[in-house]
């Protein structure tokens, strides 16, 4: 067998170090539809961020806010705000920006 | 010879486990009790009790989270312990594989058991064959000291830099747990000089709070046939490997036990018996009065399972008229047993020759004399190219 294949893992394990380069599911790739804030009604309670399962949500100081490199639009957060502050608006709305 | 001489002790199986592992300084050990396992944990919780064990002993409310402390702390870079049967190893299958997944270097003994569906409190090895795709290394051992003997090797076999692998030690239930034999216990100074050779190898990557590495998140694609792949090289070098450890283990302490199978009178034998665990202690003296009688019989006793001895096993089996393999377990969807229908893969090295399967020793059931007797009588008569029967279930033609 000839093998063509250069090694993504330094190590035996499938181990990799994030300070030269991080190997993480690309679960932005995953994503049908995303977050949308309605910053007047978000007091800012962190409750979506804490329930996000890729824990992708960026804290802006007085919101959070989505990274769409790593939100997979599973919607969990929109359901778990108690205001109503976020809603899932389909990829196709957005172009090609994200 | 290099270790001390020890006075013999006796003991159970179990109890040996459980000094084997102590003698081998786990810092992490994670196990639940179930039958016919429960002396090895509760043996563990007396020697930290009494001092003896300086190990961080995690109260688990069941397997799988027991498989998953020591393969979380394994990774960590701590050396571990877990012991487990029956329900209990397939109620960890799911972290069985994450840890043979995360190559994280776990070291289990299980006590050979029959498996759910049922309720089947005896012995038998379904359980271990249950679990042979799991990645893990599986061996096989016969008697108490071998018990003993082989956790000391497991972990200069799992341990080792070039390996990264869990290993299952694997002894039969009821048979062994609960036997009490005379065995020697090895001098602590022994078996740390032993397991030394693996602090001079480079450190194995670990978890280290702050610094941003990661462990098995990453298997998409490529990452994943990688690891894959690496994954079946490494089991492809523990062959060699446990034919090594097995062979410095002899030389340090005057015990060995033929690495990956043992083979009794093989060489000159124009048949072979397979055999595993404590059944191959049994089929050694039948071998031997056979042998009086003037048939030139030999045995293979199997110790590795997983990686599969395919090299081992076919030197041992070319040549042979005919072979008689006894399974204590069964192959849903296959005729033969496991052992039987892997042994027939070999048939392009070893030849078309028969190979006679045999079901025996399920559920607590003995391995008798006369069994192998019978196996020995009809694995001849095959070898002479007449008729025979491919599998036998050998308690199915007993009228009890
Ligand atoms: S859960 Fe809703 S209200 Fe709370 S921070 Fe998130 S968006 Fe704002
Ligand atoms: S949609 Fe899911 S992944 Fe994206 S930010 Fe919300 S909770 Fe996180």
């Amino acid at each position: 067998m000839v093998i063509k294949h250069k090694n993504i893992f330094e190590t035996e394990s499938c181990w990799s170090n994030a300070d030269k380069q991080m190997l993480c599911l690309d679960t932005g790739g995953w994503r049908t539809e995303r977050p949308v804030l309605d910053q007047t009604k978000c007091n800012y309670c962190g409750l979506c961020c804490l329930y996000c399962p890729p824990q992708c949500m960026l804290d802006k100081g007085d919101h959070y806010e989505a990274n769409l490199a790593f939100c997979k639009g599973c919607g969990i957060c929109a359901h778990e705000c108690p205001r109503g502050a976020l809603t899932m608006v389909p990829e196709g709305e957005f172009g090609n920006e994200g | 010879m290099k270790a001390k001489t020890v006075k013999p002790r006796v003991m159970t199986g179990n109890g040996a486990a459980a000094y084997a592992a102590m003698l081998c300084r786990p810092e992490v050990v994670a196990s639940y009790p179930i039958t016919p396992q429960t002396e090895v944990v509760e043996q563990l919780s007396a020697f930290k009790a009494d001092g003896v064990l300086d190990a961080e002993m995690v109260e688990v409310e069941g397997e799988n989270s027991a498989m998953n402390i020591v393969c979380a702390a394994s990774i960590a870079g701590a050396r571990v312990f877990t012991a487990t049967s029956s329900y209990g190893l397939v109620y960890m299958y799911d972290t069985l594989l994450q840890t043979a997944g995360f190559r994280a270097p776990v070291v289990m003994v299980n006590v050979n058991r029959e498996t759910p569906g049922i309720q089947a409190v005896s012995a038998g090895q379904q359980d271990m064959i249950s679990t042979r795709d799991s990645g893990w290394i599986q061996i096989i051992v016969e008697n108490d000291q071998e018990i003993i003997d082989q956790i000391i090797m497991a972990y200069r076999i799992a341990e080792d830099f070039n390996i990264q692998l869990p290993i299952m030690v694997n002894y039969d239930g009821y048979y062994l747990s609960y036997l009490a034999e005379a065995v020697q216990i090895p001098d602590q100074t022994d078996v740390d000089a032993f397991l030394a050779p693996l602090k001079k190898q480079p450190q194995r990557p670990r978890l280290v709070p702050g610094e941003a590495r990661g462990c098995g998140t990453h298997g998409m694609e490529m990452g994943y046939v990688e690891a894959r792949y690496k994954h079946c090289m490494a089991l492809d070098r523990v062959k060699n490997h446990v034919d090594k450890i097995d062979k410095e283990f002899g030389e340090y302490f005057g015990r060995s036990y033929g690495g990956q199978i043992e083979e009794y009178k093989c060489a000159d034998a124009d048949i072979v018996i397979v055999a595993s665990g404590s059944a191959a202690g049994t089929a050694r003296t039948v071998i031997d009065s056979k042998r009086a009688e003037g048939l030139k019989v030999g045995l293979v006793k199997l110790r590795l399972f997983r990686p599969f001895p395919e090299e081992r096993l076919a030197q041992a089996l070319k040549g042979k008229k005919a072979i008689g393999v006894i399974d204590r377990s069964v192959s849903f969807g296959w005729k033969t047993g496991p052992m039987c229908t892997e042994i027939k893969s070999l048939c392009s090295k070893i030849g078309p020759v028969p190979i006679l399967s045999y079901i025996d020793g399920l559920a607590n059931l003995d391995i008798n004399i006369p069994h192998i007797g019978r196996v020995i009588d009809e694995v001849a008569v095959a070898a002479k190219g007449k008729p025979y029967q491919e599998v036998t279930w050998i308690p199915m033609e007993e009228e009890r």
